[in-house]
């Protein structure tokens, strides 16, 4: 599903430059849920929007479903990452001014929201949800405002949701329903890629990956260490 | 979800900064109409002036003796009538409200008058325009206010003039010129009187503003004339020309100064709560990068609030402007300022420009909006 071959990612600035990839390589299969696990700083965000073709990686490729995402066009990939990848953020990012609904169908492909409303109303009740579809963004709690991100990410039904520090903002229960959102995604052979310091995925995760300074860290993981 | 859609719903969320947008553009299309509309009233205006302060151009024949000339008024020396219908057959000519007339000095009533004989005016082929002088009928005279008020006469009496019975239509008011004592006839009546038939010792015009400005007018004037009637010549009275031409330049440069002024000040006011909104919604943009929308998208909602504002502006302004003008039009035009009506016509290119200037004054800032990484927008806490 993802291949990273050898990603290097370096942040330059006038005075100085920043190394956040070091020569990553990384693997994920179809239906895997992968939690990458890391140090603030240690590049954990940066793989993540690489993998997502939101951050073009200074060297290295990318494959996503048979794509080489950096040789596509900026459009192309636009267009890619509409069909085949969702995101879950950790400030949610939901538009203010739509309802629960709306915001899930921002998803949409143009022209294809009548056709996933029906879509959007199955996936917010699967989410606790249904009853705040008519309301915005500030009457919601934390956790609601994430399943809403959660439902908005499996609109279309993509291959791949890469969550960035999904449960940073929450407390320990609506970390729970928003990790178990996932895992009910994951369950339908959908694959996940998560960020977070939190150990609470790691009951549903394929594996754990630690990276810190830019690089894979290798050997057994204590699942508990952080 | 579709683009209109999205425009609509953040409008209806973020009303402070569509109102504050639709101020800016309001006051921008309110100035536009008013002073288009209250300019119509100032043209009206201008045109009303540059007639009262009248003919400004003496067409005489161009042998006249220039010291007798200034000494008595008028020129000795006459020429054809036919020369006024000639130089009205011209096109092209900077000459218009063309007045010839027959000036003499005759002894009536123990006194010396200037008669004057005029025929109605006559406009050039492409000048028609409404006349500035009176028009006098056949058997009708009318007199200088001193004349009237020595000899006692008013309007409607019978009098002999030179052997012939004449109907007194109208007392002039008093004027402060050789007008006072003067008496005025058809032409062909005072032509007959004097036995000048057919003759005509000066063509009264007025120069229309139309000149190349880097030439001087009346050279200009005076080469026009030889070509047509090469045995006139023209005097201009500067006084009157220079206050005409003080008077248009006055008026274009008001609205050449204050117009662009106010326009770039509203242009910068959307553009900067443009800016503001591209600022406040930076984390939609990311997002929408994020969710796979393309530039065209992104700046489709910028641009196309821009135009709703504009719409609405033009709409608002419209009947603000035209209010304006309506409401404080008539103190400002003390002439014409009654006669200042609502210009349908602007509401359209109002409804054309108006979302076009919103548009380019939110150009940038969309410009902006589009340009925004969602990977470092995404990023942020």
């Amino acid at each position: 599903m993802v291949h990273a071959q050898q990603i290097s990612k370096v942040f330059r600035t006038r005075r100085s430059a920043v190394r956040a990839l070091n020569v990553v390589t990384l693997d994920v299969q179809a239906g895997e849920f992968v939690v990458i696990r890391g140090p603030s700083g240690s590049g954990k965000t940066t793989l993540l929007f690489v993998l997502g073709g939101m951050l073009r990686p200074t060297s290295g490729k990318v494959v996503v479903h048979g794509r080489e995402l950096y040789a596509l066009s900026r459009r192309e990939r636009a267009d890619f990452r509409a069909r085949h990848v969702g995101f879950v953020f950790q400030m949610f990012h939901l538009v203010p001014y739509l309802t629960v609904e709306d915001n899930v169908l921002l998803a949409a492909p143009p022209g294809e929201a009548p056709a996933l409303r029906t879509r959007a109303a199955e996936l917010l009740s699967l989410l606790g949800l249904a009853p705040r579809v008519q309301h915005r963004p500030a009457e919601l709690s934390a956790g609601e405002r994430q399943r809403t991100a959660i439902a908005r990410a499996m609109l279309n039904r993509p291959d791949l949701i890469l969550a960035d520090e999904p449960t940073g903002n929450l407390d320990p229960r609506s970390a729970a329903e928003v990790i178990a959102g996932l895992a009910a995604f994951h369950r339908q052979a959908g694959t996940v890629i998560l960020v977070t310091h939190g150990t609470v995925a790691d009951q549903y995760a394929s594996r754990v990956i630690h990276l810190d300074e830019g690089m894979i860290a290798h050997g057994p993981i204590d699942l508990n260490a952080e | 979800m579709n683009t209109p859609y999205l425009i609509f719903s953040e409008i209806r969320h973020r009303k402070l900064n569509v109102l504050l947008s639709l101020l800016g553009m309001v006051a921008a299309v309110t100035l536009f109409v008013f002073f288009f509309t209250a300019g119509e009233a100032s043209r009206r205006e201008t045109t009303r002036i540059m007639r009262d302060l009248g003919l400004n151009l003496r067409i005489i024949p161009a042998h006249t003796a220039m010291d007798k000339f200034w000494a008595t008024g008028f020129s000795e020396a006459t020429m054809p009538e036919d020369c006024v219908h000639r130089l009205a057959a011209h096109t092209g000519l900077n000459y218009s409200h063309l007045l010839p007339l027959l000036r003499r000095q005759v002894a009536w009533r123990d006194r010396e008058v200037i008669l004057v004989g005029i025929l109605p005016e006559i406009a050039p082929v492409d000048q028609r325009q409404p006349s500035m002088s009176f028009k006098i009928d056949p058997g009708s005279i009318y007199l200088g206010h001193e004349l009237a008020r020595d000899l006692g006469l008013k309007t409607g009496d019978a009098v002999d003039l030179l052997g012939r019975e004449f109907t007194v239509a109208k007392c002039l008011p008093e004027n402060g010129s050789h007008q006072d004592i003067s008496v005025f006839g058809h032409l062909h009546d005072v032509q007959g009187l004097v036995g000048m038939p057919g003759r005509i010792n000066e063509i009264q015009a007025l120069n229309c503003l139309c000149f190349d400005t880097k030439r001087d007018a009346l050279d200009v004037l005076r080469e026009q004339l030889a070509s047509v009637l090469p045995e006139a010549k023209v005097i201009q009275i500067r006084s009157i020309a220079e206050a005409r031409e003080n008077q248009r330049r006055m008026i274009e440069d008001y609205l050449a100064v204050i117009l662009p002024c106010a326009l770039v000040v509203c242009a910068a006011w959307i553009g900067l709560l443009a800016m503001v909104n591209v600022r406040e919604r930076r984390q939609e943009i990311g997002l929408l990068r994020a969710l796979g929308r393309g530039s065209g998208r992104i700046a489709a909602l910028f641009l196309g609030k821009a135009v709703v504002v504009g719409i609405l502006g033009a709409a608002i302004g419209f009947g603000l402007g035209t209010g304006l003008a309506l409401i404080y039009g008539p103190g400002v035009f003390h002439v014409t300022g009654q006669t200042i009506k609502p210009m349908y016509g602007l509401l359209g290119w109002s409804a054309v420009i108006a979302p076009a200037f919103a548009a380019l004054s939110a150009f940038l800032p969309t410009m902006v909006a589009v340009a925004q990484d969602p990977a470092v927008i995404l990023r942020e806490e």
